[in-house]
């Protein structure tokens, strides 16, 4: 895992939270913009769980090493599940399926980081 | 909501899985896969260590998985599988929590209903009950 691209993770993820979020308040279904930034969200979200699962294969090894690898495979798949999810009923409640999705992303991303953390 | 009709004339219940109960069953679905995920590390690593918090993590992430599918189906029956495992989430999460704060000496190792589900900012707590209102709001009329 590379710190700095987590933190890119966390700032993509937000935003598409508080993306989701506003659509859900003004009532729209996600757009195709909107759609795609999550899709972006999604490929830096699988980029770094590849890196971090060949820094494990390296030789890395953080504390809870079950956990981390649990997380790393648990962020890439929230995305598109939201994403198939959101799209087969296509109103406001959508945007806020991909927003929990989010969150989901953020919220893991900050625990893996506190995980990786002291990694010997 | 969408103004839209998503259920066809004369039907008799409106589905749990429409409209803001797929935002619901978002929910569910990421504490099912947290809740199962973490259980399963904790059960197949140091089951020793805290054998009773280790088996109520299983059992949360049991209820949430059984609670997301229910509630995503959205039929006549797995409505009452859905208000069984959201009965059952709300009672478990008010004893541990309850139970978990009076005698913090029983869980050594947190569990996901740990003080109320504290460690997951409370959502534990919440969401049973916004799943029950939601059961209650999408009855049959």
């Amino acid at each position: 895992m590379i710190e700095a691209l987590a933190y890119v993770v966390i700032a993509l993820a937000g935003v598409a939270v508080i993306w989701g979020l506003v659509t859900a308040v003004a009532n729209k279904p996600p757009g195709k913009a909107q759609l795609l930034f999550a899709a972006g969200v999604e490929i830096v979200t699988v980029v770094q769980s590849i890196i971090a699962a060949a820094k494990l294969v390296a030789g890395a090894r953080p504390v809870e090493l079950a956990t981390t690898i649990a997380y790393l495979i648990g962020i890439v798949i929230l995305i598109p599940i939201a994403w198939l999810w959101a799209n087969v009923e296509r109103s406001r409640f959508s945007g806020m399926v991909l927003a929990v999705a989010a969150l989901g992303v953020l919220a893991m991303t900050l625990r893996l980081l506190v995980l990786w953390a002291p990694a010997s | 909501m969408t103004g839209v009709p998503t259920q066809p004339a004369g039907s008799e219940v409106r589905s749990t899985n429409r409209g803001a109960g797929r935002a619901l069953v978002a929910v569910y679905g990421i504490f099912a896969l947290a809740a199962t995920a973490r259980a399963s590390v904790q059960l197949l690593t140091r089951f020793e260590q805290a054998p009773l918090a280790y088996l109520l993590s299983a059992l949360a992430g049991v209820i949430y998985v059984v609670a997301t599918i229910t509630l995503a189906r959205g039929t006549h029956t797995s409505r009452r599988i859905a208000l069984i495992a959201i009965i059952i989430e709300l009672v478990g999460v008010v004893s541990v929590g309850t139970l978990s704060v009076l005698y913090p000496e029983a869980f050594p190792r947190a569990t996901v209903w740990s003080a109320y589900g504290i460690g997951y900012g409370f959502v534990p707590l919440i969401l049973p009950i916004v799943g029950l209102a939601w059961l209650w709001h999408t009855r049959a009329s």
